[in-house]
């Protein structure tokens, strides 16, 4: 399936750790068109991580069919260093990413590395230490950042060298809801100046802003559509183990227990809506809804709801149970 | 929190903002100066150097006291093996201690100069920050690159060794108290059992190391890091008229103690 | 076993410096009861959890444990029966299997063979990790979910009489999240005192019978409060979101006293 314009164009790829017996991937296709936001979900073992790290070039693949990012051959040794220059790559553990004695040397490593004259690395580092908001920290240490600070930093490091692409494996894993909001707030934005955007993630409300979902399952995909077609499709959420906040887990169990929605909610506000129009029970509701129900697509505008610095967390009203 | 290692104390003097590289290759020269000469003369010109730079470096006396303390036995030590052992006329006895002109003489000159050298060392190290120490000795060892002596990728693993220092000091830390919580002792028994209560404190370090050290070398590949590349620097190290006239200083100084 | 806190006050010492983390604390827990000490980062959580411990002194203040003091013989005794389990405690795992990890504990504490054995098959069965399958199996091969649970059970051997658990569910997975909370729950209901420090509302809510909320190091708010219109109050200026099932209820118009703590309790309300 060659799409036009597929800044990440993948078929049939393999991978298999060197001593164990099955495919960490399986035949996995994946195409990714340029500013597109796609988010990988599946659970452990699923391969995400592993597709991540070689769509940035950092892991070899077994074998594939095609396997072009960027236009570099990922099959090739050149074409992964190549791919290493467009797409950037943000992991889960902020600790483990931070190299430098302070924010502004660190955010600096990429473009040293890349041998660039000092005062265009001056340039550049002012300028991500303003877009991500990290500008009071300029000469801090790495160990008296917060988790949100230290994942901001990392990010904006990742980014100062100018990229095509942005993957990033369960960057939020280790955050505390603050840490949350600030790491996925920066992320939208710069989703919204275009930056094509691959996420792995097993938090479903992360996957709210997505334009597409691929669903892994022990190396391959076994989903890939829109949002809202994966949240009409209860039982496959729960087969992968996928982090539903409160509403999506109480509506999944009534879903489960013979009532019938439309869609597993992920707010409060959608569950509301499921029950009152589902009929059976006469239920009321003593407040005003402050977000009025409305048919329309759970993506974009939820996203920036959710990453709105005014709410503590991107799970909305919902949460673990 | 208090977070640099060894004794930087960060300030901005005239002396904090020389080049480390100078910095650093001047007090190697005064240190094997000092000790080409055995001269009062001569030291006390070091000595009047060293109390020169301490002033224009406007780091506290409290913090140069702290870097002679851990030495402070070995100047005694040297003090009194001098004083008692040296030969010569002695001018006092008490039994088997003869303390003579000469002894008391040696052992004031070698303890005064064992303070003035460390008294160097504290110059270099309080003014310039171990970043910048560490950046100063990869360019001077870049001529070893010859000799393929990886001189820019070892001061790269410095500086993030140096980087880890407190968060391993804090991770030690949680690791000790989780391990007490489950009864574990660390201050008990001889020296044989103390090491072998270190273990659930080493293990889940090393495992701990080990695996950050595998996150960062990916981290570090995705910011197009590879061993072996000429790496530029936000903040290069720039020789500047003042560093030579440091230089020069230092030069005046060795000379004049060489002539006196 | 009940632990009292009166007026306790700690700082670090860092370099000479003092850092406060808890002023004035006052509190109470025992045996059968249930406490969530909510608070954002750096409220100084971790550290009350350390000083109920023992593991740090209090600079003023008592902490007083079954009517003991510090300087009572039996105080070291009683310490000992509290189960203290630290945030990301997998780093603390460190024997090459899974029962030796578990065993450190008890044999720390000097019981005999049996006696450990009993108490470390006991543990791995209460956390889900049947010594029969896992008992041999070496800690780093577990998941980042069962380490977490097998660390829970090096505590659990020492059969503390009170758990305090700092921020459990931090950084598991979804999947991870959810076998952890059941083995929390089992325990709380077989009689395990509990508490909870915890940024997450939900999870205290659906734990815990109190909630002590720590801002600053100062104890804001305590007891079994609930979350209506003062307490709703409380928590907004802290920062803290309102439990989305008393927030479900509210908008749904039922008393908030009926609120159900579960997903299961309120599937079944919702029927």
């Amino acid at each position: 399936m060659l799409a036009v314009n597929a800044l990440i164009d993948i078929s049939g790829l393999h991978y298999r750790y060197p001593g164990t017996a099955a495919d960490a991937l399986a035949g996995l296709d994946l195409s990714v068109a340029e500013g597109e936001f796609v988010a990988v979900v599946g659970p452990n073992g699923s391969g995400k991580s592993t597709l991540a790290r070689i769509l940035g070039g950092l892991a070899v693949a077994s074998g594939g069919h095609r396997a072009a990012v960027c236009g570099h051959d990922l099959l090739t040794e050149p074409g992964r260093l190549a791919v290493r220059r467009d797409v950037g790559v943000l992991f889960q553990n902020p600790e483990n990413q931070l190299v430098a004695e302070n924010v502004e040397e660190d955010i600096a490593f990429g473009l040293e590395n890349l041998g660039l004259p000092a005062s265009e690395i001056a340039t550049r580092v002012d300028e991500m230490l303003a877009r991500f908001d990290l500008e009071d920290l300029r000469h801090r240490e790495p160990h008296l950042l917060s988790g949100g600070q230290k994942q901001r930093t990392a990010l904006a490091g990742v980014l100062a060298i100018p990229r095509r692409a942005l993957v990033l494996d369960e960057p939020t894993a280790m955050l505390d809801p603050a840490g949350q909001v600030e790491v996925l707030g920066a992320v939208a934005r710069e989703r919204e100046n275009g930056l094509t955007i691959v996420l792995v993630t097993q938090e479903m409300d992360e996957v709210l802003g997505a334009d597409r979902v691929v669903a892994l399952e022990r190396g391959s995909a076994v989903f890939d559509g829109p949002p809202a077609e994966l949240f009409a499709r209860p039982q496959l959420i729960a087969d992968l183990s996928l982090g539903l906040p409160a509403a999506g887990e109480v509506g999944l169990a009534l879903m489960q227990s013979g009532r019938r929605f439309v869609r597993t909610p992920l707010t409060i506000d959608e569950l509301l809506d499921e029950l009152v129009g589902s009929g059976g029970t006469q239920l009321t509701l003593g407040g005003v809804s402050e977000h009025p129900s409305s048919a329309d697509d759970p993506a974009h505008g939820r996203w920036e709801a959710h990453t709105a610095a005014d709410s503590p967390a991107p799970a909305g009203d919902g949460g673990e149970a | 929190m208090r977070t640099s290692i060894g004794q930087y104390y960060p300030a901005n003097s005239p002396l904090h903002r020389v080049d480390p590289r100078a910095k650093f290759v001047a007090v190697v020269a005064l240190a094997v100066a000092l000790f080409t000469r055995d001269s009062f003369a001569a030291l006390s010109i070091y000595g009047a150097a060293a109390l020169v730079a301490f002033v224009v470096s406007r780091v506290p006396p409290l913090w140069f006291w702290r870097g002679l303390k851990p030495i402070l036995w070995l100047v005694v030590l040297t003090f009194v093996a001098q004083a008692l052992l040296a030969r010569g006329e002695a001018f006092y006895s008490l039994g088997p201690i003869h303390l003579t002109k000469r002894g008391i003489e040696l052992a004031t000159y070698l303890s005064l100069r064992l303070v003035v050298l460390v008294l160097f060392g504290s110059l270099l190290t309080l003014t310039t920050s171990p970043i910048s120490l560490t950046d100063a000795l990869a360019w001077l060892g870049r001529p070893l690159r010859r000799l393929r002596v990886p001189s820019d990728e070892l001061a790269l693993m410095v500086t993030i060794a140096l980087r880890f220092i407190p968060t391993l000091l804090v991770e030690i830390e949680k690791i000790m108290r989780a391990q007490r919580a489950r009864g574990a002792e660390f201050a008990r028994g001889g020296p044989l059992r103390r090491a072998r209560a270190l273990v659930p404190v080493l293990v889940p370090l090393f495992v701990v190391s080990f695996r950050r050290a595998d996150d960062l070398a990916m981290a570090m590949e995705a910011r197009c890091y590879q061993p072996g590349i000429r790496r530029t620097r936000l903040h290069p190290l720039v020789a500047r008229p003042s560093d030579f006239v440091v230089l020069g200083a230092v030069v005046a100084t060795i000379v004049a103690a060489s002539l006196v | 076993m009940r632990i009292e806190c009166r007026n306790v006050t700690f700082a670090y010492d860092e370099g000479g410096r003092p850092v406060p983390a808890i002023k004035g604390v006052d509190l109470v827990a025992e045996s059968g009861s249930t406490v969530a000490l909510l608070g954002p980062s750096g409220s100084g959580k971790s550290t009350l959890l350390m000083v109920l411990r023992g593991l740090l002194e209090p600079d003023a203040g008592v902490v007083v444990l079954d009517g003991s003091v510090a300087a009572d013989k039996e105080y070291a005794h009683r310490q000992r029966e509290i189960g203290l389990v630290f945030q990301e405690p997998e780093t603390q795992l460190f024997a090459t299997t899974a029962r030796d990890d578990v065993a450190f504990g008890p044999r720390q504490l000097g019981w005999p063979a049996d006696m450990v054995d009993a108490a470390v098959e006991e543990a791995l069965d209460l956390v889900g990790l049947t010594g029969s399958e896992f008992g041999e199996r070496h800690p780093y091969s577990l998941s980042g979910g069962e380490q977490r649970r097998l660390a829970l059970a090096g505590v659990l051997a020492m059969r503390p009489k009170m758990l305090l658990l700092d921020e459990p569910f931090v950084s598991l997975d979804p999947g991870a999240r959810r076998d952890l909370a059941a083995v929390v729950r089992r325990l709380v209901e077989s009689g395990m005192g509990l508490m909870l420090a915890t940024h997450d509302v939900d999870q205290a809510w659906s734990l815990c019978d109190e909630r002590l909320l720590l801002v600053g190091g100062e104890l804001v708010a305590a007891g079994d409060w609930d979350f209506a219109g003062a307490g709703a109050e409380l928590l907004a200026a802290h920062r803290l979101r309102t439990p989305f099932f008393v927030e479900l209820w509210r908008r749904l118009g039922r008393p908030l006293a009926d609120a159900p703590r579960t997903v299961a309790m309120a599937t079944e309300a919702l029927r």
